[in-house]
């Protein structure tokens, strides 16, 4: 317990760019995501948002910038290392494999995840328990075609946590889902924070984001914007600029 | 579900009841060349079983991982090659085989370290260029007769029924081979590349290495089926066992039964083994034609092959489960 160094972010992003031919879709963006957070970046249409989350999940090799977890090199790992170093993502548009069950959909995981399942019963019994602690032990033997939007979305994070991640990056978790569902999604974000996840979360939707996040990170033209908590975000000035044009005083109700 | 589980083969075994069919099956194969002993028949059962083993070979590419290639009649070649060159330098044949097998399976490494960082369409097309290139150079290779072919010497006298169960061995380990590994994480994590690749790295599968896995167990069989063709036949040219039609052969066999499943591939075998030489018999000119124009109907009409139409007309007999 002598241990007095702070422990490295487990998502440390540094001076971060990515050009697209002369175009820079990310510039020098630099934050940390500290362990047991749920962190939000949002930004307007073209802020730079998916090509920064498809970086860090390893899917886009970045023009120049370093990512690290735990003081680790990240950068130039590729998914299925990532989830060797306990990062797991989730996609916008879901990919369950149709073809399988949804227990199988897990299996998978819960085999190929940190934990590195190799017996058939084993993994069963490990999927199953991820399963039940989402709510989603009744539709274990059915097919992943036959779910309603709604479920494939959770089973998406369903199986990404079968891989056992410390940091759960969500990519627009709640893209089509109605006001009941979005509440229910966020709500079990905050379970997995408090089950000891980290979250990254994307997401368009300002009032989601806010909702949830300890901290949200506001992108504009792929350059930082603002960090900071949801009340610090929603009163920056520069921030209410770039979402709504410039004379401020005029709230958005959504 | 928290007893600790068995070995997998007393699992298999205690799943006896699955495999009765198959063990009858391979009993009947046993038996068969001697009840029914025309040469020419064991001849055409030899030849589907080597069909079979090709076929189901492929699928562990193509059908488990999906990765469609034009290009087996290079591991065929290069099997039947090596267990030729290595005969006749006196090595005993089931230990060429054995060579055979190793030189496929290090040729498959060589193939799928540049293509397998290809995807879908670009994978396909790059194993028909690679194919053809290795057909040319073989082609013009000296030392192994070039296009005029090369010979096999072995100083036994030739027993029909050895060809015979070689080749049914072979077929019998290939399908149990299927079987174990389409119930095993490697088999498990194959089948997820093939439905969707990124997904399955996103959930901590290497795509890469198990595609590179199943291509050189694929290879390393059919390297084998090579080898056993080339003991056979006795004289092997480049033009036969590295020619495109081969590569198409090994392809449709599985199309035809039902890819991606066990049997479908077996089923495949055995029809073409069946109609191969009576289609080229009859139509000579234009038999590649008729196999082109089968895997585009199939495809079409039902993707799921023989297997696949079996099971839709299952489902309709006995209603929606």
């Amino acid at each position: 317990m002598a241990d007095a160094k702070p422990k490295p972010p487990i998502l440390e992003v540094e001076r971060l760019t990515k050009y697209f031919g002369g175009l820079a879709a990310v510039k020098d963006v630099s934050f940390e995501v500290r362990e047991g957070q749920i962190f939000g970046f949002i930004g307007p249409n073209g802020a730079g948002k998916t090509t920064l989350f498809s970086i860090i999940a390893g899917a886009l090799k970045p023009s120049s910038g370093k990512v690290r977890s735990r003081g680790r090199d990240i950068t130039a790992l590729k998914p299925f290392q990532l989830v060797q170093a306990g990062i797991a993502r989730t996609h916008q548009i879901v990919r369950p494999f149709r073809e399988m069950t949804v227990l199988e959909n897990v299996k998978l995981a819960s085999h190929f995840g940190r934990k590195n399942v190799t017996s058939d019963s084993a993994a069963e019994e490990h999927a199953m328990q991820i399963l039940t602690w989402f709510g989603m032990e009744t539709f274990a033997q059915k097919s992943a075609s036959i779910l309603s939007v709604g479920l494939q979305k959770r089973l998406e994070i369903t199986r990404a946590m079968a891989t056992e991640p410390d940091l759960l990056l969500c990519d627009e978790i709640c893209g089509g889902l109605t006001h009941v569902e979005t509440a229910a999604m966020l709500d079990w974000l905050r379970r997995i924070r408090d089950r000891g996840t980290t979250v990254m979360y994307v997401e368009h939707d300002v009032k989601a984001i806010t909702a949830v996040c300890d901290r949200i990170l506001v992108l504009n033209y792929g350059r930082k914007l603002s960090e900071g908590a949801p009340d610090h975000i929603q009163q920056d000035p520069a921030v209410i600029e770039a979402y709504l044009g410039h004379p401020p005083g005029r709230r958005q109700e959504g | 579900m928290s007893t600790s589980p068995a070995p997998l083969p007393i699992r298999l075994l205690a799943q006896w009841r699955t495999f009765a069919p198959s063990w009858m099956i391979l009993a009947g194969l046993a038996v068969m060349p001697l009840l029914l002993s025309s040469p020419n028949f064991i001849r055409l059962l030899f030849v589907t079983l080597l069909w079979i083993t090709t076929s189901v070979a492929w699928n562990l590419l193509g059908g488990f991982a999906g990765q469609i290639s034009f290009g087996f009649a290079v591991f065929y070649g290069i099997g039947a090659y090596t267990t030729a060159l290595s005969m006749n330098a006196g090595v005993n044949p089931f230990i060429a085989f054995l060579v055979s097998a190793i030189t496929a399976a290090a040729a498959s490494l060589l193939v799928g370290l540049p293509t397998f960082r290809l995807r879908g369409p670009y994978f396909a097309i790059a194993t028909i260029g690679i194919s053809e290139a290795v057909r040319v150079v073989m082609t013009n290779l000296s030392f192994t007769g070039g296009a005029s072919g090369y010979r096999i010497v072995e100083h036994r006298a030739f027993r029909q029924l050895d060809h015979y169960y070689t080749a049914l061995v072979l077929a019998s380990i290939a399908v149990a081979f299927s079987v174990f590994i389409s119930r095993t994480r490697f088999g498990l994590g194959l089948n997820a590349i093939r439905q969707d690749e990124d997904a399955a790295a996103g959930l901590g599968v290497n795509p890469y290495a198990y595609k590179l896995g199943a291509h050189a167990l694929a290879a390393a069989l059919t390297g084998m089926v090579g080898g056993v063709f080339s003991r056979y036949a006795a004289f092997i040219h480049p033009q036969g066992v590295f020619g495109f039609q081969t590569s198409v052969h090994i392809l449709l066999m599985p199309v035809i039964g039902g890819i991606a499943t066990i049997w479908g591939p077996v089923l495949g075998g055995v029809v073409f083994g069946i109609v191969e030489e009576q289609i080229i018999a009859s139509f000579p000119e234009i038999h590649l034609f008729i196999y082109g124009s089968m895997l585009i109907l199939i495809i079409l009409v039902e993707p799921g092959g023989i297997l696949g139409a079996f099971r839709k007309l299952l489902r309709r007999i006995h209603g929606r489960r």
